[in-house]
């Protein structure tokens, strides 16, 4: 199972449910929305997509089935945007 | 050597001058230093006979033997790490105004102090408005258009930001509009970004939204990774106390009927 963690190079604030994240290497913005910045709180330990999965049904008491696909494509943003890295 | 005391925002700046056509430029360009202190917060050496003329704007930075350095075709900035000694070689008058720009925008950050955001900002009934854009989205327009309003600024909007308040300061970094206000500050009220339209509207930004299309109207940073925690910080005070709007204007005076 793949896992994925932050990197360390980033400042963040978090404003209304949202967060920003700059990274201090390449100077990027990223904006995420209250389910993004729920996520990007679990990464700073390891996860896979099946535990992140699992969190959000947890935390916000939905079974949208949906939620894989985004999940997957939102780790694909944030490996893109250099924030995360995937865990050997 | 000329000797000149000048004052930038709260700063008071040693300037020694060479040559005879750079001490009429930073006469005519900065407020003198009344109260002179002992010691000044920047020491700057400025020397002509740099590089080109202007080519672009593209700014190179980097460090070199504990210094910060700023190079563009134009001009060279050496910087003591707290800036408190720095060495400028420029080009010509231009590539002066714009060393002077980048450097005090990253004295500033470096000092927590506040932000040089491109924008200008006039007042009405004692609070500061600011109107930031792109290149060509009016700023200078929106200042035309606000006289007889005083102006703080007409492209560089000088920012002073604390925890309790966030104060604009008459700027003189000033493109054509070079007429000095008297109110040298005032209480920042809003912030509008331009987009040039038939009607007038005024929208209320997000706080998060507001800080991303802010940020890159910052003039100049030094991009250490301590700056840069800056930044943030300053841009998070700032949005979370003053609120942002996109202003969508047409081209008369009428757009104000929706600030104040």
């Amino acid at each position: 199972m793949v896992e994925y963690i932050r990197k360390s190079t980033f400042e963040t604030v978090h404003f209304d449910g949202e967060v920003i994240i700059l990274n201090t290497d390449n100077y990027t913005l990223t904006k995420l929305n209250e389910t993004g910045g729920f996520c990007w709180s679990l990464l700073n330990e390891s996860q896979s997509v099946e535990s992140l999965r699992e969190s959000i049904f947890r935390h916000f008491e939905t079974e949208n089935n949906n939620v894989q696909g985004d999940i997957e494509v939102f780790l694909e943003g944030l490996l893109e945007c250099d924030l995360i890295k995937v865990i050997d | 050597m000329v000797t000149l005391y000048k004052k930038i925002g709260t700063h008071s700046i040693e300037f020694n001058i060479d040559q005879h056509q750079i001490v009429e430029f930073i006469e005519n360009s900065f407020f003198d230093l009344h109260d002179k202190k002992s010691k000044t917060d920047l020491n700057i050496k400025i020397a002509l006979g740099y590089g080109t003329p202007f080519v672009d704007y593209k700014v190179n930075i980097s460090e070199e033997n504990g210094k910060v350095i700023f190079k563009r075709s134009d001009y060279l900035i050496q910087a003591e790490h707290s800036y408190s000694s720095v060495n400028i070689f420029v080009n010509n008058e231009l590539a002066l105004k714009h060393a002077l720009m980048n450097l005090y925008s990253a004295y500033i950050v470096y000092h927590n102090w506040g932000l040089l955001i491109h924008s200008s900002c006039a007042i009405q009934d004692g609070e500061a408005h600011i109107f930031a854009g792109e290149s060509g989205a009016g700023k200078s327009t929106v200042a035309r258009l606000s006289q007889p309003r005083e102006l703080l600024s007409d492209e560089a909007t000088l920012v002073k930001i604390t925890p309790d308040k966030i104060t604009i300061i008459n700027s003189p970094f000033r493109s054509e509009l070079t007429e000095i206000g008297s109110s040298e500050i005032a209480p920042l009220k809003s912030i509008q970004i331009l987009h040039q339209s038939i009607i007038n509207k005024r929208d209320t930004l997000k706080k998060a939204d507001a800080l991303v299309d802010l940020i890159d109207k910052v003039f100049y940073w030094a991009h250490t990774p301590e700056e840069t925690k800056n930044i943030i910080g300053l841009m998070r005070l700032l949005v979370e106390r003053v609120p942002t709007y996109n202003l969508y204007f047409k081209k008369d005076e009428t757009f104000w009927e929706l600030i104040s």
